[in-house]
């Protein structure tokens, strides 16, 4: 058994969670809370509002904590996926506009998280790869997706927002992760 | 165009959460009978796994943290036993035999060799073909029950540890249509007892009926 669980797999830390451990939820915190903050700054575009979103999602996490089931998935895309729909529903009750909104890249780069530690290190690396994955897709495909993913339009509103045919916005989405998952896994351009 | 065909569309729509929740319910349901569709979605999951990642980095405020760990902090204390059932542990597995009309007594089965031990669970009178029992190796154990009641999708059974005379709250788990429950149980050496209630799906916090298992140690 180890003796210090910071050197365990977020599986088995989530076990402890799951008896109801603080430290161990404040481990996984330190582990995901980083980008669990980037993700619902990406969809809500107001710090304030990211951090109420992550502090909720996360508290519905550990008072749910028993509903986690490892067969379904890793304890990060747990986290995410849960964070990711809290930051959709308060945007669903936002406008148009803002749910349309671009990253502004130049503004964010500026406030990036500091590389003190090598996750913080690997954390940033993999976001770059993803967005470099994201970035070759034909710009149908990429905005399709990101109109769906991060705005939180579903593939009807996204067909009237675009004035297309819905068929042609699910191929969209299909094919564009089907380009992101050769990049990324198989490493094809 | 098939049901197939039309299903076959909807998988990226499904894994970027751009369907509706009826859409997404009709698609779950062809899901658990077409293999096919059920190998593409692993197949492009990665690529939608990835997209939070996609983003720009950022570092939340320290407050954030202090913030979500002194609500942490304040829910993980552990539920002391009501005062009605503040006794000591004895009494307390003794008292549940009474109340309940415990139709199968409990002992202690040595098992020679190492250092595992099996505890036959006593179980309510509500379940007479019910049973099980906790076996305990090193730290950890495992707990088998048969014949449990199946308590449907609303409901699920959960397991408390005794330490003293508090009940912590541990596992939730189902029995299903075989009425079989496997549960693994770490760090129970420690505890007085283990117990089992029927509580709403999430778990609770507070047991809201006495034991329908206990397994004393």
């Amino acid at each position: 058994m180890a003796h210090d669980i910071r050197d365990l797999a977020d599986e088995e830390v989530m076990q402890l969670v799951q008896r109801g451990d603080p430290r161990a939820f404040e481990l996984l915190y330190d582990r995901h809370g980083g980008a669990a903050y980037s993700l619902a700054y990406r969809i809500v575009g107001k710090q304030a509002t990211a951090e109420d979103v992550v502090q909720e999602a996360l508290l519905s996490i550990w008072r749910s904590r028993l509903r986690y089931d490892q067969t379904r998935g890793s304890v990060r895309n747990w986290i995410l996926g849960i964070v990711r729909n809290r930051a959709i529903d308060g945007l669903r009750r936002s406008s148009v506009h803002d749910r349309r909104r671009e990253p502004f890249e130049g503004f964010e780069e500026r406030f990036e998280a500091r590389e003190r530690t090598d996750v913080e290190v690997a954390r940033r690396e993999e976001a770059r790869t993803v967005r470099g994955a994201l970035q070759t897709l034909p710009d149908e495909q990429r905005q399709t997706i990101e109109l769906a993913y991060f705005g939180g339009f579903t593939h009807t509103q996204i067909a009237e927002l675009l004035h297309e045919p819905v068929g042609t916005v699910k191929g969209r989405m299909r094919l564009g992760l089907d380009k992101m998952r050769r990049q990324l896994v198989e490493g094809v351009a | 165009m098939s049901d197939h065909t039309r299903y076959q569309d909807d998988i990226g729509a499904y894994l970027l959460g751009a369907l509706n929740d009826l859409e997404r319910q009709a698609f779950e349901r062809h899901l658990t009978g077409c293999s096919e569709c059920r190998d593409e979605l692993e197949r492009l999951r990665p690529a939608a796994d990835a997209l939070p990642g996609s983003v720009v980095q950022l570092d939340p405020s320290p407050g954030l943290k202090q913030r979500l760990m002194a609500e942490v902090e304040g829910d993980s204390k552990v539920v002391p036993l009501e005062p009605h059932r503040r006794r000591p542990t004895r009494l307390l597995a003794v008292a549940a035999v009474l109340l309940l009309g415990i139709v199968v007594g409990f002992g202690v089965a040595q098992l020679g060799g190492d250092d595992s031990r099996t505890v036959t669970a006593t179980v309510a009178k509500a379940m007479p073909q019910a049973g099980g029992n906790l076996e305990i190796s090193g730290d950890d154990g495992t707990l088998r029950l048969h014949d449990m009641p199946d308590l449907g999708g609303a409901r699920v059974y959960q397991v408390w540890y005794q330490h003293d005379e508090q009940l912590v709250p541990a596992r939730t788990f189902e029995v299903g249509r075989s009425g079989m429950g496997t549960v693994e149980l770490r760090n129970v050496e420690s505890a007085d007892g283990v117990f089992v209630t029927r509580e709403a799906r999430g778990g609770a916090q507070v047991p809201s009926e006495d034991p329908i298992v206990s397994v004393p140690l």
